[in-house]
């Protein structure tokens, strides 16, 4: 009997120590959200661009998810200690809906990631970027986003400033590629915001010109965002898995 | 008598000296704008005209297939080769002219000297400015020479430059975005969430229906926390006895 209830004790233990756990992941999980929904990169107008923005979708599930796991935290905890039933067979279903839930959201965030290509860039960045066609608004969030990538980071185009030479684009169409063979945020910038030498830029002598490409700068954050979401979703789903399991045998062994 | 007078002839039958120097891109410094779509860069042709001081150096643009039919007497500035005529029906036309001081012998260390042919757009349409530099209308190929007239003369020509040919650019709809397929992350992350999913359904499913079986390895249940210890089990039994037997 007593080792019965060692047992008992140390799996109420577990189980308690696991909802602990739980509860503490949810809420760095929406913290974590909360932070990549906030958009500190400055990148959402080029992901929205692209008509698809599942990866802000599981941020926003994540949020939520990570308030649940709290709350049902609690809930466990409270199930476990008092031994009780319906407690636990509620703490049972609403965790494997938010089980459902934070799979969708990983799932999403690194399909989503997957198609968020270089390939993808260079070509909403060709048709969209200067775009002076009829008044599009996202074709403006576009273009101050890419010229602000541009400024800060150092960089030209997705590969290279070639890749303004090697396509036609919407910039080319009203900018000629004799006086503009790449936009002129692509120039090294002296304090006034003016091309340090603009024949230089125009010649591309090394020194007077950005000659990288700015995909790293714009698939670093992502990245980041993606697998935060993602395997610390991941690792969070794998715990609850085995506190869920431990939970189900605890609530088959309780005598009513 | 026969001799010097042949000789007295050769002199004048000469004519335009023709200087070994090639017109080529520039090789140093590496230039990510060598050629675009409507411009190439050359090198300036530093210590080639030193024995004509007095000289006007022109460069001559033309069409590959135009080059052997160039004729050097064509003056500049004329309708036959103004840059507004090119490529049709001007096949060849005349510009960047300068005289030799802009072209100083030696070339100072650590200065980038280039031409670069059709930097010039604002003369471009100027009926006015046949000597425009202006944007090459096609990627070509062209052939250009540097020829130097002294007066309307020509004096000295350099040879062709080798077929320079200008980017095409390819329309942004010629880029594939199909998708590169999946990365490794994504189908770890799928199949293993789908398998713990249907581990955590089956499970669900195994204690619903095998209602209160066995826990923690013995073959007893254990109860409600107000009855928790074995000492109070017991106490619980012993209450219930005397109420029996009364």
């Amino acid at each position: 009997m007593a080792k019965s209830d060692d047992c008992v004790h140390i799996l109420q233990g577990l189980l308690v120590f696991g909802n602990v756990v739980i509860g503490m992941c949810g809420i760095a999980l929406t913290a974590e959200c909360i932070y990549f929904v906030s958009n500190p990169h400055g990148l959402y107008p080029l992901v929205k661009a692209t008509e698809n923005s599942d990866i802000n979708a599981a941020a926003w599930i994540g949020i939520f998810v990570g308030l649940a796991l709290f709350a049902l935290s609690i809930l466990g905890i409270i199930g476990v200690i008092k031994a009780s039933r319906t407690l636990l067979m509620l703490y049972i279903i609403l965790m494997l809906i938010t089980f459902a839930f934070e799979m969708a959201s990983c799932i999403t965030a690194v399909t989503h990631r997957d198609s968020l290509t270089p390939e993808l860039f260079l070509k909403q960045m060709l048709e969209r970027y200067q775009n002076s066609g009829p008044g599009n608004n996202s074709d403006n969030e576009v273009t101050k986003t890419w010229d602000e990538l541009m400024l800060q980071n150092h960089c030209c185009g997705v590969q290279g400033p070639s890749d303004w030479q090697e396509y036609t684009s919407a910039f080319r169409l009203t900018h000629s590629d004799a006086d503009y063979p790449w936009p002129w945020n692509c120039c090294i910038l002296d304090a006034q915001g003016l091309p340090l030498n603009l024949d230089g830029c125009k010649l591309g002598v090394p020194g007077y010109y950005n000659s990288n490409g700015c995909y790293n700068a714009v698939s670093g954050p992502l990245n980041t965002h993606a697998w935060g979401v993602a395997w610390f979703g991941f690792a969070i789903l794998c715990w609850t898995f085995c506190v869920l399991l431990g939970t189900m045998f605890y609530w088959s062994g309780i005598d009513y | 008598t026969m001799l010097p007078l042949l000789l007295l002839l050769l002199p004048a039958a000469q004519g335009i000296v023709q200087l070994g120097y090639r017109p080529a891109l520039t090789k140093e410094p590496p230039l990510e704008g060598l050629t675009t779509a409507s411009t190439f860069v050359v090198d300036q042709p530093r210590c080639v005209f030193q024995d004509y001081r007095n000289a006007v150096i022109w460069l001559v643009v033309a069409l590959e297939q135009a080059v052997s039919s160039f004729n050097n007497t064509a003056g500049p500035g004329t309708p036959e080769t103004a840059f507004q005529g090119f490529p049709y029906p001007v096949r060849a036309y005349m510009t960047l002219n300068t005289t030799l001081d802009s072209y100083p012998c030696p070339k100072p260390d650590g200065d980038i000297t280039v031409l670069r042919v059709g930097s010039e757009t604002s003369c471009a349409e100027d009926e006015r400015r046949p000597t425009c530099n202006g944007p090459l209308p096609g990627p070509g190929p062209y052939q250009v020479k540097f020829l130097a007239l002294e007066g309307s003369v020509p004096v000295a020509e350099t040879a062709w430059s080798l077929p320079i040919t200008l980017r095409t650019a390819k329309p942004p709809s010629s880029i594939s975005t199909a998708g590169s397929g999946h990365s490794a992350d994504m189908i770890a992350i799928t199949t293993i969430l789908s398998i713990l999913f249907a581990i955590l359904l089956a499970a669900l499913v195994a204690m619903l229906f095998f209602w209160g079986s066995d826990s923690c390895g013995s073959s007893s249940t254990f109860s409600k926390p107000e009855s928790v210890t074995v000492r109070r089990y017991n106490t619980h039994h012993v209450y219930d006895q005397p109420a029996a037997r009364l």
